[in-house]
């Protein structure tokens, strides 16, 4: 299968606050990966420095064997790597269809794109995450779980290969977060590699194979949910000294 | 459903645009005050009443120019007289002071044809206004909001001190001997476009309505698209693997082409330039105009040029009649009046008028048609 991402001691700080301190992982590709950790342990500045938006302190990050590390976001997006964000972000006042356009627009998405009209290819992407008949709406006017839906949406018009998913349930109903569910579920089985994050073991530990887990910026457990779940630290971590998951 | 959409008949695309554009209200209304402006300088060639038609379609080229970079890309610049300046400048320097010539290899030696046409010019001018507007454009990347605006306004302010000057010094001329400014004066006695007023009204008209058309299909095509999605978020842009930062200068490079035909037009109309258009109330000017007709809608800076010029031309005449000043003082003052509208626009009709507007003439219409 062969190691699509690799990150190597990643350290970064924030004038003086480590938020992420020497931590290491690898992906294989087609796998299906949670990051899980309690709030402020760190996972989104581990998906930042991963997605280029910010410049770790130290570490090397390797993506589908090219070294990504301090790289513009643009261009880790354009290598296959694309992420989506915790708090929701789309194109406020334009509609559904163009916001997935953009993906398209960009020099990945485009070549796939073309070869259908960016329309029409958009349309195919927004049928497939269950937006099709709200092409013409513009974001601002929709439900919180249709955002995330299109956020997953602008991912795959870039044609991912590694799609980091940041939160994909936060502040979701159960009947969404199922939705969501299924829908990465669908995305995992079409070859994409997925790593998510995410702060409620609940969701995760039944979508995912294997979970890493992390707090306060270091690396503490990596294996199936079951024996993370299980893991002595994990539990401190989550529970505090002597806690027990139900 | 998908099927292969690469071969394109863009003529019969553009027929089919046309058409369905001419159905809706909004393209009726466009081409009826198309026609109407075109058929006036054939019922009067009135110099007084063309001039006010000449500054109306100069500043609506100037005004959606600035609401092509605000609306549409978010880039907010309160120096936009920069590209309007360094245009005319350029503009009236070249037909002016530089012959149209050509390099006769047989006997090695310039050949001066005549003086140098009016449509180079006015290209040369409109170009060396993306040059500038690449250098405007460089520094935005760092600057955002508000910082972009007092930016650009620092900018224009120092090429306003810079024109003023008649010369840059010894230092500067030992260096490059040759380089001459006009000081305060300015380039005066720049031949006009055409001594029949209706040729130059036409000219004037069609290169409006070319920019217009130009402006309003680029914000509907693909890059327009990237163009609004940098405007409402642009680290969402970069995530969707968009390289904003080449999305960003070309659009201040259109923006400063676009600003520079009406600065080149500008100087070819009124027969020459001062360093006063370097002053940032002619960046706001255009602010004004756009914000009246409706920022992010191209055709609004039509109707906010043609308030501004009209309502600012009969303030002129009430500021001229001793009667008026006399009874209420410099409260006709244009600027004064137009500052009161602007806030006025801002508190109540933040999008504009131009929607508004269309949407009451259609509703009157259909009331006259009895629908």
């Amino acid at each position: 299968m062969g190691i699509i991402l690799e990150v190597k001691n990643l350290t970064k700080k924030f004038s003086g606050l480590t938020a992420v301190n020497d931590f290491s992982f690898e992906i294989h590709r087609g796998e299906f990966v949670g990051l899980i950790g309690p709030n402020g342990a760190g996972k989104t500045t581990v998906f930042n420095c991963i997605s280029g938006i910010e410049k770790p302190t130290s570490g090397k990050i390797r993506f589908d064997g090219r070294d990504i590390t301090g790289m513009k976001p643009h261009k880790i997006v354009n290598f296959g790597l694309v992420r989506t964000f915790q708090l929701v972000r789309s194109f406020k006042y334009m509609s559904l269809l163009d916001n997935i356009n953009v993906s398209c627009l960009s020099p990945r998405g485009k070549k796939i794109a073309k070869e259908y009209g960016i329309d029409a290819y958009s349309s195919t992407i927004l049928a497939s995450v269950g937006l099709v008949d709200k092409a013409r709406l513009p974001p601002v006017i929709l439900p919180h779980g249709d955002l995330r839906k299109l956020q997953i949406g602008k991912a795959l018009g870039t044609n991912p290969k590694l799609l980091l998913l940041d939160e994909p349930f936060s502040g979701l109903s159960h009947e969404e977060a199922d939705v969501i569910t299924d829908l990465i579920k669908s995305l995992y089985s079409d070859g994409v590699t997925v790593f998510v994050t995410g702060h409620v073991l609940r969701e995760l530990m039944h979508l995912v194979p294997r979970v890493i887990a992390m707090h306060q910026g270091k690396f503490i457990a990596d294996g199936p949910p079951e024996e993370v779940a299980n893991n002595k630290i994990v539990l401190e971590a989550y529970l505090g000294r002597g806690g027990t998951f139900a | 459903m998908l099927q292969n959409q690469n071969k394109r008949n863009y003529l019969v695309d553009f027929k089919l645009y046309f058409k369905s554009w001419i159905t809706t209200f909004r393209g009726k209304v466009t081409l009826v005050c198309l026609i109407g402006l075109f058929i006036i300088p054939f019922i009067t060639t009135n110099t007084y009443i063309l001039g006010i038609f000449y500054t109306f379609m100069i500043y609506t080229i100037f005004a959606a120019s600035w609401d092509f970079l605000a609306g549409y890309v978010g880039q907010v610049s309160f120096g936009h007289a920069i590209f309007l300046g360094v245009a005319a400048y350029v503009t009236a320097y070249t037909t002016r002071f530089i012959p149209l010539a050509f390099w006769d290899f047989s006997t090695s030696q310039w050949v001066i044809i005549g003086p140098m046409p009016w449509w180079i010019t006015l290209l040369l001018g409109a170009f060396i206004a993306v040059l500038f507007g690449l250098i405007v454009g460089i520094p935005s990347l760092r600057l955002k909001g508000p910082y972009l605006a007092l930016g650009t306004l620092a900018m224009s302010l120092i090429l306003y001190e810079i024109f003023k000057m008649s010369s840059l010094g010894t230092l500067w001329s030992n260096l490059f001997p040759g380089t001459v400014l006009f000081g305060t004066n300015g380039i005066g006695q720049v031949p006009p476009i055409s001594q029949d007023p209706i040729i130059q009204y036409i000219i004037i008209f069609l290169i409006m309505c070319t920019a217009m058309a130009f402006l309003t299909h680029l914000v509907k095509s693909n890059t327009g698209t990237i163009f609004k999605a940098i405007r409402d978020d642009e680290t969402g842009t970069k995530a969707s693997g968009i390289n904003t930062t080449k999305y960003k200068i070309i659009a201040f490079m259109i923006s400063g082409f676009i600003a520079g035909i009406a600065g080149s037009l500008w100087s070819l109309r009124i027969s020459g330039v001062n360093p006063g258009i370097f002053q940032p109330i002619y960046s706001f000017y255009g602010i004004i105009m756009a914000a009246i007709g409706g920022i992010a809608t191209i055709s609004g800076s039509a109707l906010g040029a043609f308030i501004f010029v009209f309502l600012g031309e009969f303030l002129r005449l009430l500021g001229d009649n001793p009667n008026i000043t006399g009874a209420i003082g410099g409260f006709v003052e244009p600027i004064f009046v137009f500052s009161i509208i602007l806030i006025l626009i801002i508190r109540f009709a933040e999008h504009g008028i131009l929607q508004p507007a269309l949407e009451r003439l259609q509703n009157v219409w259909d009331l006259v048609l009895g629908r």
